[in-house]
């Protein structure tokens, strides 16, 4: 849960904390697809994805959109979001269980934002923060960003 | 090839009765977490949720991409309807416009409809277009309150 943060506390150019997520197993992503009922075969199937001359499962854009979402409400309480948009620009593989510290890092997802606006709209005072979601190799997995209307002091 | 004359094509509306026991478990999908007591206990805890200003639990900010994929039949009715070709399709963009909370016990409605398509030529291969779809979906409860917004595109490369 977030903890309340004022409009007057934030200031253009703010970085918001930075969220790192455990590393992606085939686990998470069945976990995934039977939450959200998106079971393409693409995200569990291995012998599925082969046909296609890919080495292994992706994860669902959607669930780095929901990690990248853990990070904004980590931050922001939930209430306080109004928009939150991203472009997926990179596929995520999972770890291998059988070699989990050399594949780790293509499946360990760092959130970080910054904040690069300061506006009233409807009454509310709000903050726009670009956000990017990127692998420990520095892959880019989703760039995006969220409007929040935070309370006043 | 998506059908350019699909463009305003509306799809018929879904229905999704929102259980605490489903946002529970898109919260643990999202949180990486194996017990319910280890999520953010705004997605799980009454109590919690309505000691944050809530009336009731919340839903996470993604959770209605579940709607279409458990109540409307999921994406391959909007994919032949439209004419994708499901080899070529990538998720390109997702949005949300938040209006309202959801809550246990709600009832959704989600309305789509095909609000843009368009080409971009490939950056790389002059001559080779990109196709994009856009649909947008309009998330109504139980009370006729418009709760969500979404626009997602669709891209065949």
């Amino acid at each position: 849960m977030a903890k309340e943060i004022y409009f007057e506390d934030i200031n253009i150019g703010d970085a918001m904390p930075t969220f790192t997520s455990d590393p992606l197993t085939r686990t998470h992503l069945v976990r995934y697809a039977g939450a959200s009922g998106d079971f393409n075969p693409l995200h569990h199937d291995e012998t599925f994805v082969t046909m296609f001359g890919m080495p292994r499962v992706i994860a669902h854009g959607m669930l780095i959109m929901g990690i990248t979402s853990r990070a904004i409400t980590e931050w922001i309480d939930n209430k306080c979001l109004k928009n939150f948009k991203v472009r997926f620009s990179g596929m995520t593989e999972p770890a291998d269980l059988s070699d989990i510290e050399n594949t780790k890092a293509r499946a360990t997802i760092t959130v970080t934002g910054n904040v690069v606006n300061k506006f009233a709209e409807g009454g509310e005072n709000r903050i726009q923060c670009d956000i990017q979601a990127v692998d420990a190799l520095g892959g880019v997995k989703l760039t995006g960003s969220f409007i929040a209307a935070l309370p006043s002091k | 090839m998506a059908d350019k004359s699909k463009l305003g094509m509306e799809f018929s509306p879904y229905t999704f009765e929102v259980e605490k026991g489903k946002i529970a478990e898109f919260a643990m999908a999202i949180s990486q977490k194996e017990d319910k007591d280890q999520v953010n206990p705004l997605y799980v805890n009454r109590e919690a949720a309505q000691k944050a200003g809530y009336k009731d639990i919340i839903a996470p900010p993604t959770f209605q991409a579940c709607f279409p994929l458990w109540a409307g039949g999921g994406l391959m009715p909007v994919i032949q309807a439209l004419g994708i070709n499901l080899f070529r399709l990538l998720h390109g963009e997702e949005e949300y416009d938040y209006l309202g909370a959801i809550h246990p016990g709600d009832i959704m409605m989600g309305k789509s409809k095909v609000v843009d398509m368009y080409d971009k030529e490939k950056k790389d291969k002059p001559g080779k277009f990109m196709e994009f779809t856009v649909i947008e979906t309009e998330i109504s409860n139980q009370r006729g309150e418009l709760v969500i917004k979404s626009r997602s595109t669709l891209v065949e490369r």
